[in-house]
């Protein structure tokens, strides 16, 4: 009955005020990129419905960890909220409720805001820079190519320089290989002609 | 008196798959290729072959993870991508050789077309070429469903929708032949389980039969009647086939692998579509934007987007069947002229490829 009686109370207060798309808007007209709500959410269609990370899923344990998170209003305060995804999570542990929300008005102001430290799929760029870019913060096949491609170069270089040095070993053998052959074919044929 | 047809195509093939002259001694020590300012030609075909070699080598590996159904596709690419060790590396080595692939199977055809190679007596060459070309497009397309994600199934919708507009400019007794060839490629009335199997099929089985085949004739040809001269002029030397040429090749091919293992290594073939495509497909959800099909496809999809479809279909039946009588439609024409032609053909598909979609918008706002 409590946790009926908890779950009604959540789809009435998220409807109205747990989804922010000022700030997916903003990620869509900066970066040019469709972006959806799994940039900061569970699911892809958002916080409201009932399927996996979505409200109308939540079991009682996770119903008490988002109103936990919505009640994180100071910066500092680790949050787990279940609609959330780690991004979303770290942005409201890192600058707190009350900032998120004033943020609103401004959403281009998150990223000086959360600062571009944090780096969640270790994929060498800032969480802040994929939010501007309307890139994947948390899958690290996921960026700007040109960023990605060298960030993998610098994470990969021996790799690289291995697979540089067997093409360059590569091509002295086939060099040399070529050389000989057509050294011989061409003592072949004068052999064929002047024998 | 004139000969029965069949006689006629039996002296026809005989003419041009002259098996009594296989002679593996004399094509390994007497076979020479032509060096011009058209030879890079004949190594593009020696690059496509390679990039397909690499496609099946990562794609046996891929089989050994990647589940072919609708609650799994997605997952096992995932799985592959993050969590088997060196799989992000396979799967990029296959999705970036799969692009090469059909770039260089693409540039071999339009340099053979300057170089007229279609030219009596290479015409199974050509058309087994022109083959190949199709079916590398089926493994581009077939392949581009499995993993099963938003941008993937989406843009087999649009796909195979097209096939359904073609019965509207069928007679009316053959309208429903268009929605059967749909029905029939799609396995059911909507994409689904039915599809992927169908796809999957397609894509591990029966187009690498197909494919294996018909390299096995291209290459057959290509040593039987050895390489096409290329151009008028006598060329400025021939060089021996083996070992020069293949050695050449060889070379080729370690700077193609040391760029398709960097390419691989560095930069995620994922990167270039925006994540929402990368979802699992959502048979409930909105179609998201972004849908197009891959860049190879660019040079039809841009078109039939701003065109009417009757006249993409009538170009591209015209262009299709073109394309295989080649050989008689440019028995007469000069190699100046097949070079413009090739020429004209390949700056339509760079720019409809590179700049289709501002042209879109530039036309439809």
């Amino acid at each position: 009955m409590l946790n009926t009686f908890l779950l009604l109370l959540t789809f009435l207060i998220a409807g109205s005020s747990f989804a922010y798309p000022e700030f997916q808007r903003f990620s869509q007209n900066n970066s040019g990129r469709p972006i959806n709500c799994a940039m900061c959410h569970a699911n892809g269609d958002g916080p409201e419905g009932a399927s996996r990370g979505q409200i109308g899923s939540l079991t009682p344990d996770e119903l008490n960890k988002l109103n936990a998170a919505r009640s994180a209003f100071a910066p500092g305060v680790p949050i787990q909220s279940p609609i959330l995804n780690a991004f979303g999570n770290n942005i409201i542990t890192v600058i707190g409720k009350t900032k998120f929300l004033e943020l609103r008005a401004h959403p281009e102001q998150l990223a000086e805001v959360y600062g571009y430290q944090s780096d969640l799929d270790s994929d060498g760029i800032a969480d802040a820079q994929e939010y501007l870019e309307g890139t994947h913060t948390l899958n690290n096949v996921h960026g700007n190519p040109m960023k990605l491609f060298l960030h993998n170069l610098k994470t990969f270089r021996l790799h690289v320089i291995l697979i540089v040095l067997a093409t360059i070993a590569g091509f002295y053998g086939f060099s040399h290989l070529l050389n000989g052959f057509a050294a011989s074919s061409n003592t072949k044929s004068s052999v064929e002609r002047y024998p | 008196m004139k000969q029965p047809l069949v006689s006629t195509l039996f002296d026809f093939i005989a003419s041009r798959i002259p098996l009594h002259k296989l002679d593996v001694r004399h094509m390994i020590t007497e076979k020479e290729v032509p060096v011009h300012r058209m030879s890079w030609g004949y190594y593009v075909g020696g690059l496509a072959l390679f990039f397909f070699i690499i496609q099946v080598f990562t794609g046996m590996m891929l089989l050994f993870y990647y589940e072919p159904t609708v609650s799994e596709a997605h997952e096992s690419v995932e799985y592959i991508t993050h969590f088997v060790t060196m799989g992000a590396l396979i799967r990029n080595l296959h999705a970036w050789s799969a692009s090469f692939m059909i770039f260089c199977v693409i540039a071999h055809m339009l340099s053979a077309l300057a170089m007229k190679a279609f030219a009596k007596p290479r015409e199974i060459t050509w058309i087994a070429g022109v083959l190949l070309l199709l079916i590398t497009f089926g493994f581009g397309f077939t392949g581009y469903l499995l993993p099963w994600n938003q941008i993937a199934v989406n843009a087999t919708k649009v796909g195979l929708a097209s096939i359904d507009q073609m019965g509207q400019y069928l007679p009316a007794a053959l309208s429903h032949l268009a929605e059967d060839v749909r029905v029939t490629i799609q396995g059911a009335p909507a994409i689904g389980q039915a599809t992927l199997s169908r796809f999957f099929a397609l894509h591990v089985v029966i187009l690498p039969l197909m494919i294996f085949g018909v390299i096995g004739l291209h290459v057959l040809s290509v040593q039987l009647h050895g390489m096409s001269p290329g151009i008028e002029d006598k060329p400025r030397r021939k060089d021996k086939f083996f070992p020069i040429f293949i050695l050449k090749d060889f070379k080729e091919w370690g700077i193609a692998f040391l760029v398709l293992f960097i390419l691989s290594l560095c930069l995620p073939f994922d990167s270039l579509f925006p994540y929402p495509l990368l979802e699992p497909y959502n048979a409930l959800g909105s179609t998201p934007d972004g849908i197009k099909p891959e860049w190879y496809f660019y040079f039809v999809y841009y078109p039939m987007e701003l065109l009417p479809f009757w006249v993409i279909i009538v170009v591209m039946t015209f262009a299709t069947l073109g394309l295989f009588a080649a050989p008689w439609i440019f028995k007469g024409t000069s190699h100046k002229t097949m070079r413009w032609i090739a020429s004209a053909i390949a700056a339509y598909m760079i720019v409809m490829t590179l700049f289709g979609e501002n042209i879109y918008h530039a036309i439809k706002g």
